[in-house]
């Protein structure tokens, strides 16, 4: 498997500031065995935080039931599920996957044209707020969406967009990244079902880093 | 990414829905063909494992499949 490296900036928030980090246009062997040894032990100790703080179970957070060893070896060499990786400090800092073929626009504007949907994705335990107090890296998240977005726009979908959010990112794509909010799907476990139109993808980059 | 390029032969009528999909789905043919061949293959990998493929209809829910020969 061929990857592609392209250099980025995460920012470091104990340092307060940037941190060279790459965006690898895969999830190889390396990214799941950081997800082994380093994402799960951390993620497990901030379940075990929350559950001895007395907060319900429905609130801890639900991407703890993914796995994905088995998600990147369902969908292994199919060209419709191309995943993404970001390393900084020699770590696997976020993953995703996305799914180019399957699913259509939902917007009355765009409704039926293609879109990149977000199948899966998640930033590594220590850089979530809700997780860590403070987080280590900030941007993970903001930088795959445009990597969504990019490769959106590769394929001549013009940067539309599409994922359902799990609740701890509802907040996330509605603000940060400025994406509808369609609602509630009651097709798909009752997440909100978010999209992007070419107009949003295009203030999104332009808005850079800023918040 | 290094991309390859290839030279297609089609029939008029092949090319008219081609350039009839193109149009409807603001696509190049190009990117219309890499779509198709994404599909194909995700089609082709799950018949391959036992499943079958179906259409839905939306309102009635009923289900019709799709006999790949």
């Amino acid at each position: 498997m061929t990857v592609t490296v392209s250099p980025i900036y995460l920012f470091d928030v104990q340092r307060g500031e940037a941190a060279a980090a790459e965006l690898w246009d895969a999830i190889t062997e390396r990214q799941l065995a950081d997800w082994e040894a380093e994402w799960l032990p951390e993620l497990f100790s901030a379940v075990q935080r929350l559950h001895r703080a007395g907060v319900e179970r429905r609130l801890w957070p639900q991407s703890r039931q993914w796995d994905w060893r088995r998600k990147v070896k369902v969908l292994q060499g199919l060209l419709a599920y191309p995943g993404f990786s970001i390393v900084c400090g020699g770590v696997t800092q976020g993953m995703m996957i996305v799914d180019t073929t399957k699913k259509r626009c939902r917007i009355d504007t765009q409704n039926g044209q293609h879109l990149v949907y977000v199948e899966f994705v998640e930033n590594a335990p220590w850089n979530r707020p809700e997780l860590v107090d403070p987080p280590r890296y900030r941007g993970v998240g903001s930088i795959l969406i445009r990597a969504a977005i990019a490769l959106s726009q590769e394929e001549e979908f013009k940067g539309r967009i599409g994922l359902h959010s799990l609740p701890q990112a509802n907040g996330f794509y509605a603000n940060t990244c400025g994406m509808t909010d369609l609602g509630v799907d009651p097709e798909y476990e009752g997440l909100r079902y978010f999209e992007m139109t070419p107009e949003q993808a295009e203030a999104f980059i332009t808005k850079g880093n800023q918040p | 990414m290094t991309k390859k390029t290839m030279t297609l032969n089609l029939t008029d009528a092949e090319m008219r829905v081609l350039e009839e999909l193109c149009a409807k789905k603001d696509l190049s043919k190009t990117a219309l063909l890499r779509q198709a061949l994404r599909l194909y293959q995700l089609v082709e990998v799950r018949l391959e494992k036992g499943d079958k493929l179906f259409f839905e209809d939306d309102a009635t829910k009923e289900k019709a499949e799709v006999m790949m020969l």
